[in-house]
């Protein structure tokens, strides 16, 4: 395939960059003692999104040489479904960027600015679906869930991201955000079920289709797609999280439960595994969905 | 203006790569990158089977996905409808050659500029026919103004009941087969 692994890349940090931004504006609305995961989420978006975008100036070879070509990526809107996202990406760069900024500095953001980078958010996460959903000669990609599917794993992706490294500077920070693990155990969850509907109606499609979809299965990704995608990084993730949720639920039976004071030993390992596992998985689903698409025949 | 196209008789291609060596030196490409690529398919079932041989290259869509998904715009067509790269506008995002379903572009390992068959656009413009056509030993190939009723191409492409290349995808290719 003419994109590879950093395309991957690319599509995994600009998903990561999003879901960190939502979990920050969410959990900054929601749980506003919790400034460690708010104040990760918002640093970690802007870094991310410009290593992503930097790979992408990496791959264009063409441009890389001739970097004022870049210049035209602009050109072809809304025909080309790259300057559309070249103008959602850059406006989500710069709204990210001033909102890490800010947080930073400890200054309020106006919410209008704060709604406009979530709008820019989901349609980060969107595009990298979309980008390759519109390419009708592909036809693994080319279905409407792909984008949803890419949006599901750009949030719980964000979420691993976003939660990993705020445990690696407060410990505390994490444990009692049930509320982020319980929408991130349902996230994944449903992942696992787009990723079946998807590969089930899309190998219906026509005999490419279903030949991408048998090497996903049973084929050259196979391994890849069961031990790397579905048991790292899903499977595994969704149990720890569940039981960590369970046993929760078992410890402490307050009626208002979002944080619990009580929680007795705060559970780094599995914490640690989860966010990464998830981490794993989502680059993996991206350079799957990449490497198994097939050009339609022509006879 | 004219509309050109072209006529490829599958059934007088020998397969001896003639077209693709000279498209090569035409535009100087190195050995490992084309313009033209074969497929082969095996059909009917035995004894009677054949070898099916079908020389592909840009089909210059009237609807080309390249085009359209082209961010820079440095894809487009010419006033005779031939699909062209500007170099100096192409950054090498290679989203024309997942966009392609002919899978005609090809990337230019020095300077990351994707390119594909231009239908010799400088030989055309002086009346004459694209190498791969002038070439051909078998005569396989017929290159002409699809807009002119009393051309060659368009003759044959009638008697010869030479088709596209899946139609049914729209993007209205102006190569013809016979096969």
């Amino acid at each position: 395939m003419a994109w590879g692994a950093i395309i991957s890349w690319y599509l995994f940090l600009a998903g990561v960059s999003a879901g960190a931004y939502l979990t920050a504006t969410y959990v900054g609305k929601k749980f506003p003692f919790a400034q460690t995961i708010r104040k990760t989420g918002y640093f970690l978006a802007p870094p991310l999104l410009a290593v992503g975008t930097l790979l992408l100036v990496f791959d264009a070879e063409a441009g890389l040489k001739h970097p004022l070509r870049f210049i035209y990526l602009l050109k072809n809107f809304p025909t080309s479904m790259m300057t559309d996202g070249t103008y959602i990406i850059s406006i989500f760069l710069i709204l990210n960027t001033y909102q890490g900024v800010m947080e930073y500095l400890g200054k309020s953001v106006n919410r209008w600015i704060t709604r406009l980078g979530v709008i820019f958010a989901i349609g980060t996460a969107a595009y990298t679906g979309l980008l390759i959903g519109v390419v009708k000669s592909i036809p693994l990609w080319n279905t409407s869930i792909l984008p949803v599917l890419f949006i599901v794993s750009a949030l719980s992706t964000g979420i691993a991201a976003t939660v990993l490294v705020s445990t690696f500077f407060n410990r505390q920070a994490c444990y009692n955000l049930l509320t982020v693990k319980k929408i991130h155990v349902s996230l994944i969850g449903i992942e696992l079920l787009l990723i079946f509907i998807m590969l089930y109606i899309t190998g219906s499609a026509n005999e490419v289709a279903y030949q991408s979809v048998m090497s996903l299965l049973v084929g050259e990704y196979s391994s890849l797609f069961w031990i790397g995608l579905i048991v790292v990084g899903l499977v595994i993730p969704f149990l720890i999280e569940g039981i960590e949720i369970y046993q929760h639920g078992l410890a402490t039976k307050p009626k208002y439960h979002e944080i619990s004071a009580t929680s007795s030993n705060p559970s780094f390992v599995p914490t640690l595994i989860t966010e990464s596992t998830v981490l794993i998985g989502g680059f993996i689903l991206r350079y799957l969905v990449l490497a198994a698409a097939m050009t339609i025949t022509l006879f | 203006m004219a509309r050109y196209g072209m006529l490829i008789d599958t059934k007088k291609c020998v397969e001896c790569f003639g077209c693709r060596v000279a498209c090569q030196m035409q535009n100087g490409l190195p050995p490992e990158e084309a313009f033209i690529h074969f497929y082969e398919k095996e059909t009917g079932t035995f004894p009677n089977v054949n070898i099916q041989i079908l020389p592909v290259q840009c089909q210059h869509c009237e609807n080309p996905p390249c085009m359209k998904n082209c961010p820079t715009g440095a894809t487009y067509k010419n006033k005779d409808g031939i699909v062209l790269v500007d170099e100096n506008k192409c950054i090498g995002c290679k989203y024309c050659v997942v966009s392609c379903p002919y899978q005609a572009r090809v990337p230019n390992h020095k300077t990351g500029v994707v390119e594909k068959c231009r239908f010799c656009v400088e030989e055309v413009e002086k009346g004459k026919a694209p190498i791969c056509v002038a070439t051909c030993v078998g005569n396989a190939r017929i290159f002409g103004d699809l807009d002119d009723p009393n051309s060659e191409i368009s003759r044959e492409i009638i008697k010869r009941k030479a088709i596209p290349l899946r139609a049914d995808l729209g993007t209205k290719p102006k190569i013809y087969y016979v096969r």
